[in-house]
């Protein structure tokens, strides 16, 4: 009998626990309604705060003093500039006036893994209060009610910028982030970018009889496939398997990969026709090599050998080739703009920071702390230590000094410098909700089928690609 | 007096059987309450996310249910081609793997079990695999298969053979075998892609190690004195393996066979680690299409659906190997 007593005891424990763990999360509380400051001669009308803030105002009315509001940055740099950006992070968490505290996480090894462990965390209503995000996944995000708008933030008079400060910003880099699909709407704060430029080692091309890095595409196939030596393990470029890689190449060649209203795909274009033709061909003629999928950054490690002459990837990625350079062929690299038909183009990209909808407070708080990062100082010390641009004017100076004072950057860290004048030629890939799928389509069905395939029609694949990236679009359009 | 004692004798039955029924009822409770807390957890983890991923099918999701929908995930999952693709990708990887991964692993079991120098050893060897993690070990392999820095190729190209694609081929086996003639077979006779070949090998070398163990139990089972009556009788090796081993060893495969049916098509990690369902669709398994129209599509009702399609799948097959091949299984 008294065990039994015992045993209804225990089970009751684990039901009054088990039900009070199961229980559904506390609503958010309102925000304060107050306006800031104490009241002197007559009142201030209440500002009701909606979440999340719908004007510079409401912004304005949410008052952080002894709330101790704390953050959490998913982000998916690697360990070494983990430590840089928490870093960063703890300074800004002993400086800051309000007492928020700010804490970087790394959510995975690419933007991709960051992406799905957002959208999981969105629809178990638990995202972190901010994280990297391209424009594309901001969107989507968008479309479940995840991330806030960040223009009431930006114009707000007590937290937002100065005139001076959006002047400082690279305009290029803030146009970016204004969503084509929820007109009017800012899904995200650049606190870094990047570009896809042309990575090539400039030894083997003086070999070759070259100077310079070819500037038009035909030139360009020739010199890859002069290069190529199969039976040596060597080749003209590597092929990685990313649609950014085929997206520049159309941008070069005069296309786009979305029409001007992000209403359409339209990568079926004559650029894109030919973007394939040409992969098409320089596989059909051993020129390329592919870098398989599970093959995780080859194309550096490949480059860093000695064994290819060009790759396309990403600006931020030069302290990770010239590590690769210099752990292994140690010979002389540089970057340029991708071969042009008409005139240059950039593939600018670099995910920015969004802010997920949490409450006013926390929203607010995120906001701080990208505006924070987003200051000179941290985005000259960013910049620096990752290989990515600053997002500001002011910066670009200090990070250029210190590029060309460090010897290992050589000749590159001038080409680094005009990473800065080639933003005029900057063009995005498609800012739209349901563009990874899209990426998935281009890499997967529509590059990798050229690669063995040398009679599939480029044109016959790029029509049926667009026609199901069309589809998609159709159903991530804001409805 | 009679009519008393009757009375007496009633009641006394009457409270005899109301105690009973009591003490029933009280084991019974005590019984429900010892069980409460694993059907608790039953409902909460396994009957309620069951139920509520079936509303999520029936859901156009964004974040909470936008609009119900009914079966129209069901219906866009019957009409689209990848769905079947994936499919019949899946059933193609389980066809081939299974009778492999069972025949070598029944094969490797049976010299394992014979009194060979470093049985042990071997044993261990083959295990090996199983309880490694199975993203690193297909990591490893995806550089073993590297077109032009893996392994397999450098040993390939000593002895005179071509490079091959191991993980980005989409073309057929049977294919590149008769290339080289300049035959160009039909679609359906071009045979498995190379990288789903690739993909079957990895799971071989993976598995066969747990089928060996299992194996080797069945084995142990089987009386000695069976063999040594069959001999006496004249009977040796194909005939002691075909009448005596095969027969009293089915309920050993017979459980393998549903294990390894399930597991393949249920396969996901290494695929994704290798392939990520690549090329093309050469190797985009159901789990894989899963998992796509999940995290890069966000479609999530319908992936919810095509979950619950694949569960059906898997759910007749078994009743199916149940019925047919369960026929077959010597119990004793």
């Amino acid at each position: 009998m008294r065990a039994s007593k015992i045993l209804i005891l225990t089970l009751f424990v684990i039901l009054v626990f088990g039900v009070t763990s199961c229980a559904a999360p506390e609503p958010a509380k309102p925000a304060a309604t107050s306006a800031p400051g104490q009241p002197t001669t007559a009142a201030p009308k209440p500002v009701t705060v909606n979440n999340p803030p719908k004007s510079a105002d409401e912004v304005d009315a949410i008052d952080l003093a002894g709330k101790k509001v704390s953050v959490t940055y998913w982000h998916q740099r690697p360990q070494v500039q983990h430590e840089i950006l928490q870093a960063m992070l703890d300074e800004f968490n002993k400086t800051n006036p309000y007492g928020i505290t700010a804490k970087a996480e790394i959510a995975g090894a690419s933007y991709n893994d960051v992406f799905t462990k957002v959208s999981a965390a969105i629809q178990a209503s638990q995202p972190p209060e901010m994280s990297v995000a391209y424009q594309n996944q901001a969107a989507f995000y968008r479309s479940q009610n995840g991330v806030i708008d960040l223009t009431p933030f930006m114009k707000s008079k007590k937290y937002g910028l100065t005139e001076a400060d959006l002047k400082d910003y690279f305009q290029a880099f803030l146009a970016t982030d204004d969503s084509p699909q929820y007109k009017g709407e800012r899904l995200g704060f650049p606190t870094q970018r990047s570009a896809e430029v042309m990575y090539y080692n400039a030894d083997w091309l003086k070999k070759l009889g070259y100077d310079a890095p070819p500037k038009d595409w035909k030139t360009w196939e020739e010199v890859v496939c002069k290069a190529a030596d199969p039976a040596t393990k060597k080749y003209g470029w590597a092929f990685r398997h990313d649609a950014s890689n085929f997206a520049s190449q159309v941008f070069g060649r005069g296309g786009t990969i979305i029409n001007a209203d992000a209403t359409a795909y339209v990568f079926n274009s004559q650029a894109g026709i030919d973007t394939l033709a040409a992969i098409q061909r320089m596989f059909k003629n051993k020129c390329a090599v592919e870098i398989p999928v599970a093959e995780r950054n080859g194309e550096q490690t490949r480059f860093g050998n000695g064994e290819v002459l060009f790759v396309f990837a990403s600006s931020s990625g030069m302290s990770f080739y010239e590590e690769a350079v210099s752990k292994g062929a140690k010979f002389k690299w540089d970057i340029a703009l991708l071969p042009y038909a008409q005139k240059p183009a950039l593939n600018l990209y670099g995910a920015s920071v969004s802010v997920f909808k949490t409450t006013p407070e926390k929203e607010l708080a995120a906001w701080i702390v990208i505006k924070f990062l987003g200051e000179k100082a941290q985005t000259a010390k960013w910049a620096t230590a990752t290989g990515y641009l600053p997002v500001r004017a002011s910066a670009k100076d200090e990070v250029v000094a210190t590029y060309k004072k460090d010897p290992k950057w050589g000749a590159a860290a001038d080409s680094y410098a005009k990473i800065f004048d080639w933003g005029q030629y900057a063009m995005i890939e498609a800012p739209v909700g349901g563009y990874d799928p899209v990426r998935d389509i281009i890499d997967k069905k529509v590059m990798t089928s050229v690669l063995t395939d040398f009679n599939i029609d480029p044109k016959k694949l790029l029509d049926d690609a667009v026609a199901e990236a069309n589809k998609i679009l159709k159903e991530n359009t804001p409805k | 007096m009679a009519s008393r004692s009757a009375e007496l004798s009633t009641m006394r039955a009457s409270r005899r059987s109301s105690v009973q029924l009591w003490r029933r009822i009280q084991e019974v409770s005590l019984g429900y309450l010892l069980l409460a807390p694993a059907l608790i957890l039953l409902l909460v983890f396994e009957v309620f996310p069951i139920f509520y991923g079936l509303y999520i099918s029936a859901c156009d999701w964004r974040l909470s249910c936008v609009q119900f929908i009914g079966i129209d995930n069901y219906i866009r999952a019957f009409t689209e081609p990848d769905m079947w693709r994936s499919l019949l990708v899946t059933a193609t990887y389980s066809a081939i793997a299974v009778p492999v991964q069972l025949g070598l692993g029944l094969l490797l079991a049976y010299l394992l079990f014979q009194k060979i120098r470093g049985q042990q050893l071997f044993r261990v060897l083959f295990f090996m695999p199983y309880i490694t993690s199975t993203v690193a070990s297909a990591a490893i392999w995806s550089f073993l298969y590297n077109q032009d820095k893996g392994l397999i190729n450098s040993i390939l190209t000593q002895f005179g053979f071509p490079a091959l694609r191991w993980l980005s081929e989409k073309t057929g086996v049977w294919q590149m075998l008769v290339q080289p003639l300049g035959i160009e077979l039909p679609g359906w006779a071009t045979g498995p892609s190379l990288a789903m070949i690739a993909l079957i090998i990895y799971t071989t070398w993976v598995f066969v190690g747990y089928d060996i163990a299992i194996f080797l139990a069945g084995l142990g089972n089987i009386p000695g004195e069976l063999y040594d009556a069959a001999k006496v009788d004249g009977a040796s090796g194909w005939t002691l393996f075909r009448n005596i081993t095969l027969p009293l060893l089915s309920p050993t495969t017979f459980f393998l066979l549903v294990l390894t049916v399930i597991g393949t098509f249920k396969a996901f990690n290494h695929i994704w680690v290798m392939t990520q369902g690549g090329p093309v669709d050469a190797t985009t398994t159901t789990s894989i299409y899963i998992f796509k129209q999940l995290f890069q599509y966000n479609r999530y009702g319908y992936s919810a659906a095509l979950s619950f399609i694949l569960f059906a799948v898997i759910l007749v097959l078994t009743i199916a190997q149940n019925r047919f091949a369960g026929r077959r299984v010597v119990y004793d």
